[in-house]
């Protein structure tokens, strides 16, 4: 099977390597093209443009990093619209607001062409061992021919109906990770500061109804100020606002999302958008108030 | 357990006509099925005291988190370490502390039991408990007691006032608070203890009602270590793992941020909850979701279906979790930590309480980020 791939960021480029050694033909597309290198030498060809990588294959997938960055993949010139038609399918996995899907779903289809929102759940491990939790809406039809990308991508995938409907799961989904983060960074400062050992906590932790992948995974890390990015901050600060749009839009109460919502523009006021977004635990530490790193 | 002495006295042997019998009454309890967080099997029951600080800990960091799980050991294999000779009293048969109760009977030991309300200790009683009517009364006749009581209030009172366990303790006694509490009301309780002679153990509890039926609970103890040694068979038959932390204080404090931690991640799973269900999506599918993934945690599989429905089945009162967050704060504010996202959920279980639903099980804080209209309402 055939198809295109556009962005190549943490992601995409895991995921369209994924695709590559499944036995997928994959042609790329990078807005900086030279990170396309790397995968060519792995077998991918390459798009000088979203364009001409739509024209070419009759399934094109999408990961870019926010509303704007996916907007202007489809819109631009020699974006995606320019060459979608009849047949073709766009699929983006990007995570954006259920209204910029709506209107790529919307432009995709008055050309023609079939579009299914897929964002994805899960960073750059799952991505890179094809363990993504896939939350599609859209056309179903796509859904069904896009089955064997999305075996190869995930470990699951959803159906979850009307346009709009995946992006709003994902949002949910990153709104509660993104408090929970938080949880986890005052726990660990009110342990330290309580003349308690932070492992300890995470281990007390790992025993009970609260354990969660992502507490162990990133704790012990987080104890050692250590955050490469799995998933950079701005992006999952990103995600909080959007889920408080939501929130907004259905007069829905989301306190705790709030106040998770400031901790992370605190972190990225500091400077750590592009630390993973468990930095988050630097701005609860009260890092930053009078002139400190 | 052992039985030191003849057939004389206070001491059950229902396996044995003869006082010689060397049975280890530990292996009266079912085996256990492990739980999922078990890990292999390791037969030394001994636990490695955690540090208070960095850097590390006496054995290997991964030995600490599966030391002594009661689960690896099999039913007639004796037990290693030391066993427990001797009388138990158990202050406060609620929702937690009946459980505890029945399984230390149940596994043999020789049990004495208190409550607020006598008509609680009935059930006990009836399967061989034997009944003080004043803690000062039972922790006289035992050599140690436990109490679970619901508050840090509760736990005063029933330590230090009239007819309160501390009169009834002296010296080669001890005293297991395993109720959550502040570090200052347990330092409290610790010195009042250790002035009558007695040794003292804070050991406040992480798990609720099923964990505590299963005897999977764990331990998060502090204060006296030989008396910690010395329950440690008893711990051992109503939990899963136990940790010793140090000074007195230091079980409270832990107990306190693990349970800030579980109320602050149970409001965002409300929001999570409600805003999925507002905006046209089906909340059980977000519950599978999260199920797959990173933050998948049992608490959210467990209680989540209910909380669809609208249902909120006690197993850990909401009231208990507004206390456990207040005291969560109150640590923050001792040490100057901001937490606002626990401050935030600390609302929400307020506004819960004020809806009549502190008896409820805490999942029912969902309920506070409903809008209700307060005029013509119950």
């Amino acid at each position: 099977m055939e198809v295109g791939f556009l962005g190549l960021g943490i992601m995409g480029k895991a995921m369209a390597r994924n695709l590559l050694r499944n036995g997928f033909r994959v042609t790329v597309w990078n807005r900086t093209l030279s990170k396309c290198q790397e995968l060519v030498s792995e077998g991918a060809s390459v798009g000088e443009t979203p364009a001409s990588v739509v024209k070419k294959c009759k399934y094109t997938i999408a990961m870019l990093s926010d509303p704007s960055a996916a907007l202007s993949v489809v819109f631009d010139k020699d974006g995606v619209l320019e060459e979608i038609s009849s047949g073709k399918g766009y699929i983006d996995m990007s995570t954006v607001d259920a209204d910029t899907s709506s209107k790529i779903s919307e432009a995709i289809t008055k050309k023609g062409g079939y579009f299914l929102e897929a964002p994805v759940s899960g960073s750059k491990k799952p991505a890179e061992d094809g363990q993504l939790v896939i939350l599609a809406a859209g056309g179903k039809e796509l859904y069904e021919e896009i089955t064997p990308a999305f075996n190869v991508l995930g470990k699951k995938s959803f159906f979850l109906g009307e346009v709009g409907n995946g992006a709003k799961m994902k949002l949910v989904v990153n709104m509660i990770m993104g408090s929970m983060m938080n949880a986890l960074s005052e726990g660990l400062c009110l342990a330290d500061k309580s003349g308690l050992n932070p492992q300890t906590l995470l281990d007390v932790l790992d025993l009970g109804g609260v354990a969660n992948p992502m507490f162990k995974l990133k704790g012990p890390a987080m104890i050692k100020g250590s955050y490469a990015p799995a998933f950079p901050l701005k992006h999952q600060q990103k995600d909080m606002r959007l889920a408080l749009a939501l929130g907004d839009e259905h007069a829905v109460s989301m306190p705790v999302a709030a106040t998770a919502n400031e901790a992370f523009k605190k972190a990225r006021g500091l400077g750590l958008g592009d630390h993973d977004f468990s930095a988050v635990f630097e701005a609860v530490k009260g890092k930053g108030s009078s002139g400190d790193a | 357990m052992r039985y030191s002495g003849g057939t004389s006295g206070p001491y059950r042997d229902p396996f044995s006509s003869s006082s010689a019998s060397s049975s280890p009454s530990l292996a009266l309890r079912e085996p256990l099925l492990p739980s999922p967080m078990a890990a292999p099997s390791i037969l030394c029951p001994r636990i490695p005291i955690a540090p208070l600080r960095r850097p590390s800990l006496l054995l290997p960091r991964s030995f600490s988190a599966f030391a002594s799980p009661v689960s690896s050991r099999l039913p007639d294999e004796a037990p290693k370490g030391k066993e427990f000779s001797g009388s138990v009293g158990f202050l406060g048969l609620g929702i937690m502390g009946s459980p505890m109760a029945l399984n230390l009977l149940k596994a043999g030991c020789d049990v004495t039991v208190w409550n607020r309300t006598k008509s609680k200790c009935d059930h006990l009683i009836s399967l061989g408990a034997k009944f003080g009517s004043s803690p000062a009364e039972v922790t006289s006749s035992c050599n140690v007691t436990f109490a679970m009581l619901a508050d840090p209030g509760s736990a005063l009172v029933v330590a230090c006032g009239t007819n309160g366990a501390a009169e009834g303790m002296g010296p080669g006694k001890g005293y297991v608070d395993v109720s959550t509490v502040d570090g200052a009301t347990s330092k409290l309780i610790n010195k009042q203890i250790k002035d009558t002679g007695g040794s003292f153990l804070e050991a406040p509890v992480s798990g609720s009602k099923k964990p505590a039926e299963d005897g999977q609970l764990i331990f998060l103890t502090a204060g006296d270590a030989s008396l910690y040694e010395t329950v440690a068979p008893l711990l051992d038959i109503m939990g899963k793992l136990r940790f010793y932390l140090g000074d007195v204080g230091n079980g409270a404090a832990m107990k306190i941020v693990v349970n800030m931690i579980m109320g602050s991640m149970m409001a965002s799973f409300s929001e999570g909850l409600l805003l999925s269900e507002k905006v046209g999506l089906d909340p059980n599918v977000l519950i599978e979701v999260v199920s797959q993934g990173a933050i998948s945690a049992p608490m959210y599989s467990v209680k989540g279906p209910s909380m669809v429905k609208a249902a909120y089945p006690t197993a850990f009162p909401l009231k208990h979790q507004q206390k456990d967050l207040r005291l969560a704060l109150g640590l923050a504010e001792s040490v100057s930590q901001p937490i606002p996202i626990a401050a935030a959920a600390n609302e929400l279980y307020k506004v819960a309480k004020s809806r009549g639903l502190s008896d409820q099980d805490f999942s029912a804080v969902i309920e506070a980020l409903r809008t209700k209209m307060h005029s013509s309402e119950q």
